[in-house]
């Protein structure tokens, strides 16, 4: 079921979003492009765009601590992924046309909801930071009395 | 920067993030449907489920917030810091209103309810730089939402309307065309409260195929959550709220044992509006109908048309309460019947009218035509016509007639006349209602006609 789920949140045309917070507890916000997992969901690496993570990535980098969430824009189903950063280093040109891909996938599914295409497209998505996180807990996040039930 | 200068990204259209932290650091992300523009230092959003955030927020009082342009996508990020959760007030009622909209209109009424409005201290706001490649076309330039327009000589134009209608229907027909023909308003209704069956009619149209007639019950809907708080509810991207209120359904329809939820209610109008505002019409206290107007463009209304439309909407009451009054001092003689005319027309259709007692309903042939009050009205007519070849009537000999069942105060005796013209002009055009002049009308009938009463 959790599997299931987040192979869903792997797919293309989802928002993918991601927290973190520094060492005084102060959190920061920043939309990432893409979300992967080689490992079937040992971890994951999450793409956010360099020119406007520099906080995320501050903050990775000295707390670790980051929290992925992953929506579908047109049914509000949600789940959130907590974690620990094992690493972060800037994505590789061949990543580039994944992370090409899933920006354009995003923009489809924008389009259906009356936002133009043209208009996403213009959102900054490279060079990218690639953060690979080990998986710790896995929550439901749909709007409803069940957000925030521990997905198992 | 001054967050009034943003405020389009304050309308919901796009779903703002939020990410908060626990007492040991460990963050949390998540979507907010609406973050609400206070004044330039504060920000509230609404707190529907006690959630993760909420328990962060008790313990740590930062938080985090992107909005975005809808515009053009730009992103703006604000630093907050939690102040308090208020839970009445004007704030809280005005967050209220637009949950407990779409809740019910959702048929989610108690289960997404807004819980309190957690006020926020706008500690730092700052544009995501570099969050966008350059535009070839300035953002400004991109797409106008406030047009050019010449308020007081539109104002003027609909008020001048609205004082020159003689009865109800050509008052409601005639604004709603000043507002479509002036300001580009295409699709608006008005509804009249009907106080006894604490229900809204749909008395006028502009830019739908129909619809007079149609009810809403107070409470019920975007339409009669507006009517039963009497405020004014405007939504920039409804089919996102929608949205947002129909996942909450799924997951609460997922839940095993929960109690069977109400089906969602249809909304009266366009099935693919993004835009709604709709007003009460209100005298002081009292509630004398509601005006909507929708468009299928996202952020078609903004404060600009909520503070026109709500001038609009007092003169609409005050015409309505004028026109209503004078039906007081209604004449009480008959009117004499209008000219016959010379030449009957070459050929008359036949139709044979059924009055069921039972339910009072009437049918035009095999197809139902109108029921209850004006079902009445109609055959109470139709049998003086019948009987006494009478064509001529007054309003005032239909109030003192206890076989009507008018109420004795508010009886709304016009409302119900318009209705029964519209499905008159629309189902049998060869029997109509004419107005002649204040408090009077005549049955004009070009048909021969069978009427026939069963049980």
């Amino acid at each position: 079921m959790t599997s299931e789920r987040l192979r869903l949140c792997m797919a293309g045309g989802i928002s993918v979003i991601v927290g973190t917070a520094d060492v005084d507890g102060i959190p920061t916000c920043c939309r990432a492009i893409a979300i992967s997992t080689k490992d079937d969901f040992d971890t994951v690496t999450v793409y956010v765009p360099a020119a406007t993570a520099q906080e995320t990535i501050a903050n990775v980098a000295t707390t670790r601590r980051v929290a992925i969430s992953c929506t579908d824009p047109l049914s509000h189903g949600s789940l959130q992924i907590k974690g620990l950063t094992r690493g972060v280093r800037l994505a590789a040109p061949e990543e580039e046309e994944f992370v090409h891909r899933r920006l354009h996938e995003f923009a489809d599914v924008l389009d259906i909801l009356g936002q133009p295409r043209r208009v996403t497209q213009r959102v900054v998505h490279w060079p990218a930071f690639a953060i690979d996180v080990s998986v710790e807990q896995v929550f439901d996040q749909t709007p409803g009395p069940k957000a925030g039930a521990a997905l198992t | 920067m001054k967050l009034s200068s943003i405020s389009r990204c304050f309308q919901g259209v796009i779903p703002s993030l939020i990410a908060s932290a626990d007492a040991h650091g460990m963050p949390n992300i998540t979507y907010v449907s609406q973050v609400y523009l206070v004044d330039e230092k504060h920000v509230a959003l609404s707190q529907q489920f006690f959630n993760k955030t909420r328990r962060n927020l008790e313990e740590n009082p930062n938080a985090a917030v992107e909005i975005t342009d809808p515009l053009n996508m730009q992103a703006y990020r604000l630093r907050l810091r939690f102040l308090r959760s208020e839970k009445s007030g004007p704030l809280f009622d005005t967050m209220k209103l637009r949950i407990e909209a779409i809740a019910s209109h959702t048929g989610m009424e108690g289960v997404f309810r807004l819980i309190a409005a957690d006020i926020f201290e706008v500690v730092r706001a700052e544009k995501v730089e570099g969050f966008l490649l350059p535009s070839e076309i300035h953002d400004d330039e991109a797409v106008s939402v406030y047009g050019h327009r010449t308020e007081i000589r539109g104002l003027q134009l609909v008020s001048d309307r609205i004082n020159r209608a003689d009865d109800l229907e050509n008052l409601l027909a005639a604004t709603l065309d000043a507002l479509d023909v002036y300001f580009g308003f295409r699709n608006s209704i008005v509804l009249l409260h009907d106080e006894p069956s604490q229900r809204l009619i749909t008395i006028a149209c502009r830019g739908y195929g129909g619809g007079v007639g149609a009810e809403v019950a107070l409470g019920d809907g975007l339409i009669g959550t507006v009517a039963r708080e009497r405020r004014v509810l405007r939504i920039s991207s409804l089919d996102e709220n929608l949205r947002y209120g129909r996942a909450v359904r799924r997951s609460v329809l997922s839940e095993k044992g929960t109690a069977p939820v109400r089906p969602e209610i249809p909304l009266p109008g366009l099935p693919d509006a993004q835009s709604a505002l709709i007003l009460p019409l209100l005298i002081e206290d009292r509630l004398v109908g509601v005006l909507a107007t929708e468009s299928r463009e996202p952020m078609a209304f903004g404060e600009w048309d909520e503070a026109y439309l709500g001038v609009i909407a007092n003169q609409i009451a005050l015409g309505i309460d004028r026109v209503l009054l004078d039906e007081d001092d209604e004449p009480s003689e008959v009117p004499a019947p209008p000219p016959r005319l010379m030449s009957p027309p070459p050929t008359r259709a036949r139709h044979t009218l059924t009055y069921y007692r039972g339910d009072d309903t009437i049918f035009l042939n095999d197809d139902y035509l109108i029921r209850n009050v004006p079902g009445r009205i109609l055959w109470k007519l139709l049998g003086e016509w019948k009987k006494q070849g009478r064509t001529a009537f007054t309003n005032r000999e239909l109030r003192l007639d206890p076989s009507l069942g008018l109420p004795e105060v508010k009886d709304n005796l016009e409302s119900r006349l318009i209705l029964l013209r519209h499905r008159l002009r629309e189902k049998c055009p060869e029997l109509q209602i004419a107005s002649a002049g204040r408090g009077k009308f005549s049955l004009e009938i070009a048909a021969d006609l069978d009427l026939v009463e069963k049980a």
